[in-house]
């Protein structure tokens, strides 16, 4: 007979990854036809958004003031590349904003999963931090944007504070369910085995807990882009984020666009670099993407 | 029943849970005693407190009544001087098959200062014994059902306890599979001759591995029906007729005690 | 059946402190600012408003318009306006393209890869190409809002799909059932499960970028609030925003948590 244990985490409901959808598992030609290959229609999906897009960004007359072409978009891209705009070529902003991430995220990560851990192992703990958890949860990291400048002026602080912010969500969340899921027979073998407290964590909880919590990092980094992209819209003189919103200031819609292209690869690519690093360390998970 | 042969029992064990504010009692007044070197099968249908019964005996969990006790010493806890296989395997799906064995011997290490070396040796010794020899670098869910018995059965043997519990360790596998564990593992208790308590709710395979079994009845809370000797000689045959007419017998005594 | 839950007076106990820690962070609060025209080691009264300001404030911004021009309930109503309508679009989109995209292959073929492209841009970018197309008015909060609400949709609903039980689908062929009704009566219900995990996901988005949106580009709203708030210098004001915000997100979940509960205990029944 099986416990049900009160899964309920802190406010209940876990996040789940927004997995890659390539990795259904076990869904590899089971659903209805694999037949064929799909990279053709790929290819005629993508020909025909791009194809369109030109085409109405350069024939409809209104759309051309908000809706540059892609040419439009790549002549933007080299034009930010090779001069500088606010001091700053864009790999100096893509830096900065990196920097800002990179920083949250550490921050995120330091915070957040000792808190998880600690809110799943000890019920004290929990009853002493759930219910300020549940009320900071539901609030937007940017809507700290004002007290944070005014607490600590208008440097890296405050963008950094609302990238933890927003990271730490989905890294409490996730270390917590990690914990809390583990079935508790686990245990009994170790300690049947002879083992103490010490043991059983490092034993079980530890690896067991690991790729929820990887989960919760790669969610967290994606997390940690839009929150740098959201604080340097606020205020910043740096970053990809005030790119964007220079060019909205200027009526850009190519600056704009380029911001967002750009964006969107290094969250993509920072999201595939933690998968890659927990498949890494994680090697008996066949379906990491869908945890 | 003699009390210097008499290994680990039970003594008016009772055992109850609270469910949804109700207390539901699981086992009630338990009492028997599974001799040295003896093949105890615990034979019971489902939820009549099987699982609970060797919970009590592995001591991951107290009696509310009785106790039970191991050489005239009550159990206050899981210990390495018994060896648990789980029903669900209960492998760690991060550890190789090598890596499973050795975690018994690893805890067991850090106390004695064993080399890892010598914890390596032991344990290909008693994947070798499951015959599980070249399967070491595997991982769980690369093995079938009855592979990854066999490691959670090498697991609990590694440590070498005195008494052996298994909850029910084929409950989940096919008949072909399951008949040849069977015969598998009379012929590792034939071959060391440990104190072994084989729970499980399948008829042919208590009468086939029994040296004596215990039945209890169907229904909740558990109590012993009776207790039957198994007298045939080993290895064998479930097609004898002896042992069908044993087989019988013991069906129709589960009956009465449902 | 192993570990009993643990007995009613701890259980109480447990909440009592949870109860404590909470007043214990109020009182924490309101005593780490300094009173009007004192100042101490305390925080100062422009960096942080005491709770009892800020309570005081929230009651009197319910009725009154000043400074910000509109009352608290109607920023409110009109934050709640703009999420459930932006909310409700990406899930009547979303779900039906998620389990499309999961069951026809030319669907599949044919969106995947916008979709993958567009999802990675944090829905907060988007704003600016936003106010371009639809001005800072109720359309382009509501596109913003759709836009981080349809991707969870999306993905859940196609996972759901894809994870379909096959012992079902493969039933249904049996019976003879033709494609399309695989589709609706095997393979959705199944997905549904999937599909009511996105729920909660995505309006949690939803007020997020809503929130960000407003702050960003708005005349009306609990974010336009708290960017007044901050103009003008107003710290309680700003919490008063803040405080209305986690309010209301936390109010939102709660009902989209009992919401999921009772679909779900019906879907089982």
């Amino acid at each position: 007979m099986a416990t049900t244990r009160n899964a309920a985490g802190p406010c209940a409901g876990s996040a789940k990854a927004p997995s890659p959808l390539n990795e259904a598992p076990g869904a590899r030609g089971r659903a209805r036809g694999l037949r064929g290959s799909e990279y053709p229609l790929h290819v005629v999906s993508l020909v025909l958004f791009f194809a369109i897009w030109q085409w109405a960004g350069s024939r409809i007359p209104e759309a051309g003031a908000a809706l540059a072409t892609p040419t439009q978009v790549m002549a933007s891209l080299a034009d930010l590349y090779r001069t500088q705009f606010a001091g700053l070529t864009l790999p100096g902003h893509i830096w900065a904003s990196a920097v800002r991430v990179l920083a949250g995220f550490a921050i995120a990560v330091a915070l957040g999963i000792p808190a998880g851990l600690g809110m799943a192992y000890s019920p004290v703990f929990r009853a002493l931090f759930n219910p300020i958890f549940c009320l900071l949860k539901p609030m937007p990291p940017l809507a700290w944007i004002s007290v944070a400048i005014l607490w600590m002026g208008i440097g890296e602080a405050p963008k950094i504070f609302i990238i933890v912010l927003g990271s730490l969500i989905p890294v409490i969340l996730n270390s917590y369910n990690g914990l809390l899921l583990i079935d508790e027979e686990m245990y009994d073998v170790v300690r049947m085995l002879g083992g103490n407290r010490w043991d059983r964590i490092r034993l079980v909880s530890a690896p067991a807990a690991l790729p929820s919590i990887g989960a919760g990092l790669q969610i967290a980094i994606s997390v940690a882009w839009g929150s740098v992209v959201a604080a340097e819209m606020v205020s910043s003189r740096s970053g990809l984020g005030f790119i964007i919103m220079q060019g909205m200031k200027i009526s850009d819609p190519g600056m704009i666009i380029s911001g967002m292209v750009v964006i969107a690869l290094l969250a993509f690519l920072s999201s595939l670099l933690v998968e890659a690093l927990l498949r890494r360390v994680c090697v008996w998970q066949h379906d990491i993407g869908n945890l | 029943m003699d009390r210097t042969v008499v290994h680990i029992e039970c003594d008016g064990v009772g055992k109850s849970y609270l469910q949804k504010g109700r207390t539901v009692p699981v086992l009630e007044g338990l009492s028997f005693g599974v001799r040295e070197r003896e093949l105890l099968v615990v034979l019971g249908p489902g939820q009549s407190g099987k699982t609970t019964l060797l919970r009590l005996m592995a001591g991951l969990e107290a009696p509310d009544a009785g106790c039970v006790r191991m050489h005239g010493e009550p159990v206050t806890g899981p210990g390495t001087d018994r060896g648990l296989v789980f029903q669900s395997y209960m492998l760690f799906p991060w550890l190789t098959v090598l890596g499973n064995v050795e975690i018994g011997l690893d805890i067991q290490g850090r106390r004695t200062g064993a080399t890892r070396a010598q914890a390596r040796d032991k344990a290909r010794a008693y994947l070798d014994m499951v015959g599980l020899s070249g399967f070491e670098d595997y991982f769980p869910h690369q093995l079938s059902g009855g592979m990854k018995q066999r490691v959670g059965i090498a697991r609990a043997y590694a440590l070498e306890p005195q008494v052996m519990l298994l909850d029910e360790p084929f409950g989940q596998l096919d008949a072909q599979t399951r008949l040849s564990m069977e015969q598998e593992t009379e012929r590792i208790w034939r071959a060391n001759r440990k104190t072994m308590v084989f729970v499980t709710n399948n008829i042919d395979e208590a009468v086939y591995l029994a040296d004596r079994i215990a039945i209890l009845e169907g229904k909740l809370p558990g109590r012993l029906a009776a207790i039957r000797d198994v007298p045939l000689p080993r290895p064998r045959d479930p097609m004898d007729v002896a042992f069908l007419r044993l087989r019988e017998e013991i069906t129709a005594m589960q009956k009465l005690a449902l | 059946m192993r570990t009993a839950p643990p007995p009613g007076r701890n259980r109480m106990r447990l909440r009592l402190l949870s109860v404590g820690s909470l007043l214990a962070f109020v009182l924490l609060w309101q005593l780490c600012v300094a009173p009007e025209g004192v100042s101490d080691w305390r925080i100062p009264r422009i960096m942080l408003s005491p709770p009892s300001e800020v309570a005081a404030l929230f009651v009197d911004k319910l009725t009154n318009p000043k400074p910000d021009g509109e009352t608290l309930v109607v920023h409110a109503w009109v934050s709640m306006q703009e999420a459930f309508l932006g909310y409700l679009l990406a899930l009547l989109v979303g779900i039906p393209l998620g389990l499309a995209m999961g069951w026809f292959r030319t669907v599949r073929g044919l969106l995947r890869p916008i979709f993958e492209m567009i999802r990675p841009i944090p829905p907060v970018a988007w704003i600016p190409l936003t106010v371009f197309w639809f001005g800072i008015g109720l359309g382009g909060k509501v596109f913003i809002i759709w836009m981080s609400g349809v991707v969870p949709c999306v993905i859940n609903a196609y996972i759901g799909v894809r994870m379909a039980n096959p012992t079902y689908i493969n039933m249904s062929r049996t019976y003879g059932a033709t494609d399309w009704q695989v589709f609706t009566r095997a393979c959705i219900p199944s997905a549904l499960p999937m599909v009511f995990g996105a729920l909660q996901i995505a309006l949690v988005y939803c007020w997020i970028t809503l929130v960000a949106a407003e702050l960003l580009a708005s005349d009306k709203g609990i974010g336009y609030l708290i960017t007044t708030g901050r103009f003008l210098g107003r710290t309680d004001l700003v919490l008063v925003g803040m405080v209305s915000v986690g309010l209301t997100g936390a109010l939102i979940s709660l009902i989209i948590d009992r919401i999921e509960a009772r679909l779900l205990a019906g879907l089982r029944r």
